[in-house]
């Protein structure tokens, strides 16, 4: 795993060795002065995938809402986090869709009327959940990711609408940086929803049912032409 | 005299305290030595699939090393191994038994990957660090005229791992170790904060590195 591009906001950790060692009055005097906050841009590497590649041709529409997701956490009882997710997905479902179908092509809208895809699945991000190191009393991190995957055959015909959900969490426990904790638990998140697409996705009933009737009329006409 | 009290009292503290006890357990059904051939190797992985805590890749990192320092073992590295297998050795992926290992084993691409890389044992680690008790308080004050902290605070954590051996090539277990390593780590503050730290994990890492090698015939040009 590559380095975070974060902006290091090191004294928001000694701020809570300060709190651990109870010089709270100092703690309160240089919150008030400066505030907290992580920023993160998510940056991990994505390994290729070990499994056999479906005898597909697939289109990968990734719009500008999800090559650009941006996620921000501004709860009153903690400090804010924003995290630039976008680039670091669409790495992600390139590397994915690649390696799991014969044919992939990224696209940024879904094209209208026949073509000569046989699937186009559009992502969409539908929910980000993070537990902070203050609600795990450790330099540890933890994502939750919700991504609604709607699948249309050629024709743009809807196939199917898959919610699928991931986690990751902080690995190490001695990191340096807060940016560096969520970086990992948000790659780890990333990575198993890679983890879920390449084993799940001919898992989903409505895939499979797809994939029986794509195979019928073939079956059909070599058995006509016997 | 007045003036070393403080100094013989430190240390004092210093050789005693940050004790660190660390206790190991085995198990082997047999007594024969595993074989590793030059082209075979070793891999150490960290089990993650419980919620509650994560098997630190630190510590595996730290294991595999001496394995392969101490033990002159070929052991290749868990990311290069979680990314040559992805996703099958994903936290969501990972096979818990050696039944569902050899599942794995019969796709075409898995076993292929195991051959092509030559890894013929498994190491799970599982387990994790945490601290058990914290006591004493440390207050510090800032003044015109400088500052200082004063006070006694300490606590304890306890390591708690075990390793299971896999044979990759005859789809068995090997043998299992369990360390239990304690220690009590101080930060005594007079004027500037002195910390004692015990190095739990690292007496845990050395304990459970040293019997697992103990597992392993001793690699060499005559090796089998």
């Amino acid at each position: 795993m590559t380095k975070p591009q974060v902006s290091i906001n090191a004294y928001c950790r000694t701020l809570r060795l300060l709190t651990s060692l109870r010089l709270l009055p100092i703690v309160a005097v240089i919150t008030l002065l400066i505030g907290c906050s992580t920023n993160v841009t998510v940056n991990g590497d994505y390994p290729a995938a070990l499994v056999a590649k479906q005898p597909l041709s697939v289109g990968l529409v990734l719009d500008d809402s999800f090559s650009s997701y941006r996620f921000t956490s501004e709860k009153d009882n903690r400090q804010p986090v924003t995290m630039a997710l976008g680039e670091s997905q669409v790495q992600l479902f390139n590397r994915v869709f690649t390696d799991l179908f014969q044919s992939s092509a990224t696209l940024q809208t879904l094209p209208t009327g026949q073509n000569t895809l046989d699937l186009m699945i559009v992502p969409e991000i539908t929910e980000v959940q993070l537990a902070t190191p203050m609600e795990t009393q450790l330099n540890v991190y933890e994502v939750w990711l919700k991504y609604n995957l709607k699948v249309y055959d050629g024709n743009g015909q809807p196939v199917a609408d898959w919610m699928m959900s991931a986690y990751g969490k902080t690995q190490s426990r001695f990191l340096k940086s807060d940016e560096e904790a969520l970086n990992q638990a948000t790659v780890m998140a990333l990575r198993d929803a890679g983890a879920r697409l390449l084993t799940g996705f001919q898992q989903i009933p409505e895939i499979r049912q797809w994939l029986v009737n794509r195979q019928a009329p073939t079956k059909l006409s070599q058995r006509t032409e016997r | 005299m007045r003036g070393a009290l403080p100094w013989l009292l430190l240390s004092i503290l210093a050789t005693s305290a940050c004790g660190t006890s660390t206790r190991v357990d085995e198990f082997r059904p047999s007594s024969t030595l595993l074989p590793l051939n030059s082209d075979e190797k070793v891999v150490v992985v960290g089990r993650r699939h419980s919620g509650a805590y994560e098997t630190d890749p630190d510590f595996i990192n730290c294991i595999g090393t001496r394995l392969a320092t101490r033990g002159q073992l070929s052991v290749m590295p868990e990311q290069q191994f979680l990314d040559s297998f992805y996703p099958w050795f994903e936290p969501r992926m990972a096979p818990l038994g050696l039944k569902r290992m050899g599942g794995m084993l019969e796709d075409p691409l898995i076993g292929k990957r195991v051959r092509d890389l030559g890894i013929r044992y498994m190491i799970w680690v599982d387990g994790n660090i945490e601290t058990t008790e914290k006591s004493g308080a440390i207050s510090c004050a800032v003044a015109p005229g400088g500052g200082g902290c004063f006070g006694f605070s300490s606590w304890d954590k306890a390591a708690n791992y075990e390793a299971i051996i896999w044979d990759i090539g005859k789809l068995g277990e090997k043998g299992r170790v369990q360390v239990d390593s304690k220690g009590s780590s101080y930060l005594l503050a007079v004027g500037a904060p002195i910390p004692f730290i015990a190095r739990v994990q690292g007496e845990a890492c050395e304990g459970i590195g040293t019997r697992l090698q103990s597992f392993f015939a001793p690699a060499g040009p005559g090796s089998p």
